[in-house]
């Protein structure tokens, strides 16, 4: 998982004083909106590092041409407790194979690093009061789940006997807390 | 029943000191109690009236002696000496200190037991009936398929946060004991013409402010497919279900605006998991995981069919000379089995002097005790809030009849009035509206003759003491919703309520309203000429009290209960 610092991210929103700028000229690594990418992704240079945020309430199958051309989807979580980005991620990562970043940002808190990970972020903006050292212990309390997720294709049921419990480290690390 | 593997007893440890890290990060304040009440909320701990109710999962309501025992542990040393037993299975204590919570999870980890997704906007422990595996009418044990779904829906990530709690019932015999089409998910297990197991699904029943019978969605579910057509299901509520309006969020609110195309999407889903995602088609059971699941629920060791016994369910009858308690408990509190010469044994948990439901840590010791003696050391715990012990020898029930009797347990009454259903109400829950163990209470100490809740009958009471109906009120034959106006307690009263059990003809509907609400101290009279209104309306001695209501209507009855108003009179 990796925790973006703000500052030092290479990718930039266009945003205007009167919030996202509707013309705009293409850069690398630009983060735009949904709409911005609309206006423009006819005509986005091919190989120009682009990025898009997605809102949590539209669906993730109408960006479902566009993720070749994509380096970063950003999912949004406008309260921690609000699941519907765990669904997008997962259609990301499980229906079309989404090999860029997956971001999350909004009010992304330390609990929910377990569900962020297994559903298919590897990014995430925390919320600015939230540790990045109680984020990465978060991560580590399960040695093994009963489902499949985007990083372990079986289900519990599928896996060879005993291999589920062979990640001794992840078993250590949440015990030890 | 279930022995947990390695891999089981590792994963609830692991949540126990996860739930540990989160409590003392509250503690320490580096977790707000905003953050924080959702985390143990998906862990089992509310806050209440008094303290945190911890809410104890008992997986498709299947008990050890052992587990009973460590209930009752934590009840005398944690609690003030008891608990309670709710329609959904599960175990709740009202007086533990939140501090204390993650040395209570430690000691239940340790006799494979949890809260996980016992509260929250999740999939909550899931429900069966009470006799599953030794059921005389069961076509199917749904307690496989069960321990499979509840291994599926644990700690799933993308199902954590819905926008609502999400309740799945599965039934695998002709009587429906859960309740299925009152569940946001309703599995039915059945046989197809070739002899295929399958389920039929219902979706989007639920009770609170708008109850809601669930709409088939499916007639036959091949079950090695189940998982991917849950995953479907719910995933189209994560994406589409309200989050605006808690009171609109449940399935059944988007089942009933979305109507067919919620259908269709679920459908297309299912087809999409299948056909794209790349772990769509591991998702279907083998035969083999199948097999390994219900190698746990095989018949125990010590249980074999007796030579000459009957399995058709007939009527016990009591040795002359035996008491005529004996007799009526036989006639009440003793089912069908499957084996012959076996029974299953309700243990009743309604009698006088005790809420619906409740259990004191020294009747639980007792209840364990009985089940090592009597029942291969196993138990349940029934929708109806009784236990259950579901392998009794029929050569022994004279013995477990005494036994029960001193433990208080053997009250004649399963079925009848006073087996009513009942939330804690407002004695205990922050949410509600008003009490519902006083009037369960009045009602119990008014019909507390004998012989008069024989001539009553069979007969579905259920009170709720909020909209939320935790007590069930509009599954009811008669059900009490307590309300709230001007900030004093007042009850409404419904009839006709129907759960989808064989005595409510297989049917399930929401009662109706009888008029407005009634003062507390109304109640037991209302019931009362509700009830004398049946016996002078019924065709014959036999004719149940649902089958008069269906028959005559409301009406009479509605006078009846109106002429009982004193303080509600004027208004």
């Amino acid at each position: 998982m990796k925790f973006i610092d703000t500052v030092r991210d290479p990718w930039r929103t266009i945003t205007g004083e009167d919030g996202p700028m509707v013309t705009l000229t293409p850069a690398p690594n630009s983060l735009l909106t949904l709409a911005q990418w609309h206006g423009v992704r006819n005509t986005w240079p091919a190989g120009m590092t682009v990025g898009v945020q997605f809102p949590n309430d539209a669906d993730i199958e109408d960006l479902a041409d566009d993720l070749p051309r994509l380096a970063l989807v950003v999912l949004h979580f406008p309260k921690w407790v609000d699941g519907r980005a765990y669904s997008q991620a997962r259609l990301l990562r499980s229906r079309y194979r989404y090999a860029g970043e997956v971001r999350a940002t909004g009010e992304v808190v330390v609990d929910m690093m377990p569900l962020l990970q297994r559903t298919g972020f590897d990014a995430v903006v925390l919320r600015a009061d939230q540790s990045i050292e109680i984020a990465e212990r978060a991560l580590n309390f399960f040695p093994g789940h009963y489902q499949a997720d985007v990083h372990e294709h079986r289900p519990l049921f599928k896996r060879p006997a005993g291999e589920e419990t062979t990640n001794r480290e992840f078993n250590q690390a949440g015990s030890a807390i | 029943m279930y022995q947990y593997t390695p891999f089981d007893t590792q994963f609830v440890k692991q949540r126990a000191a996860q739930f540990r890290d989160q409590l003392q990060r509250n503690l320490a304040g580096t977790l707000g109690d905003d953050e924080f009440r959702a985390l143990r909320l998906q862990n089992g701990w509310y806050i209440q009236r008094h303290a945190p109710m911890a809410r104890i999962a008992v997986p498709y309501g299947e008990l050890s002696a052992t587990q009973l025992r460590m209930l009752a542990r934590i009840a005398r040393e944690f609690d003030r000496g008891y608990a309670h037993f709710t329609t959904r299975q599960n175990c709740q204590y009202n007086w533990i200190p939140l501090p204390k919570a993650a040395d209570v999870m430690d000691l239940l980890a340790s006799v494979s037991m949890h809260g996980i997704q016992t509260s929250g906007n999740c999939i909550r422990n899931i429900t069966s009936d009470c006799f599953a595996g030794v059921a005389a009418d069961e076509i199917i044990d749904p307690r496989p398929y069960c321990e499979i779904l509840r291994q599926w829906s644990t700690l799933n990530p993308e199902f954590a946060f819905l926008p609502r709690k999400f309740k799945i019932a599965v039934s695998g015999a002709h009587e429906d004991r859960a309740a299925i089409a009152w569940h946001d998910i309703g599995l039915q297990l059945l046989k197809n013409e070739a002899g295929e197991i399958g389920f039929k699904v219902l979706v989007g029943g639920g009770m609170g402010r708008t109850p809601v019978i669930g709409t088939v969605i499916n007639e036959f579910l091949p079950w090695q497919q189940v998982l991917v057509y849950l995953e479907a299901i719910v995933r189209v509520y994560n994406r589409y279900g309200r989050r605006d309006n808690m009171y609109k969020a449940r399935i059944k609110i988007l089942v009933k605006a979305e109507g067919q195309r919620f259908l269709d999407d679920v459908a297309e889903e299912f087809k999409k998991i299948l056909e794209l995602d790349s772990d769509g088609r591991e998702q279907i059971i083998p035969q083999a995981e199948f097999d390994r699941v219900a190698a746990h629920f095989v018949t125990p060791a010590g249980v074999a069919p007796v030579v000459g016994g009957t399995t058709d369910g007939s009527p016990i009858t009591a040795p002359a000379g035996a008491p005529a308690a004996f007799q009526r408990w036989l006639e009440r509190n003793v089912h069908p089995h499957r084996l012959a010469g076996y029974r299953s044994v309700t243990l009743s948990l309604k009698r006088t002097g005790q809420a619906p439901g409740d259990i004191t840590d020294a009747q639980m010791e007792l209840a364990a005790d009985l089940a090592d003696r009597f029942s291969q050391a196993e138990l349940r715990v029934s929708h109806d809030q009784n236990l259950v012990l579901p392998w009794v020898r029929e050569s022994d029930l004279f013995a477990l009849w005494e036994a029960a009797r001193a433990a208080s347990f053997a009250t004649p009454n399963i079925g009848l009035l006073t087996d009513m259903i009942a939330c804690p109400g407002g004695d205990f829950c922050a949410l509600a509206n008003a009490r519902s163990i006083p009037i369960a209470e009045a009602i119990t100490e008014r019909f507390d003759d004998i012989d008069e809740l024989y001539d009553i009958g069979d007969i579905d009471l259920h009170i709720s003491g909020c909209i939320n109906s935790c007590g069930h009120h509009h599954s009811g034959h008669i059900g009490i919703l307590g309300v709230d106006k001007d900030g004093s307690e007042w009850y409404q009263v419904t009839l006709g309520g129907l759960d989808g059990s064989a005595i409510s003809g297989h049917q399930s509907t929401p009662g109706k309203v009888i008029g407005p609400s009634f003062a507390a101290d109304e109640v037991p009279d209302v019931i009362e000429a509700v009830l004398d209104t049946y016996r002078q309306q019924r065709s014959t001695a036999a004719e149940r009290f649902i089958d008069t209501v269906t028959r005559i209507g409301l009406d009479p009855f509605k006078t009846a209960a109106n002429a009982q108003r004193r303080s509600t009179a004027k208004a």
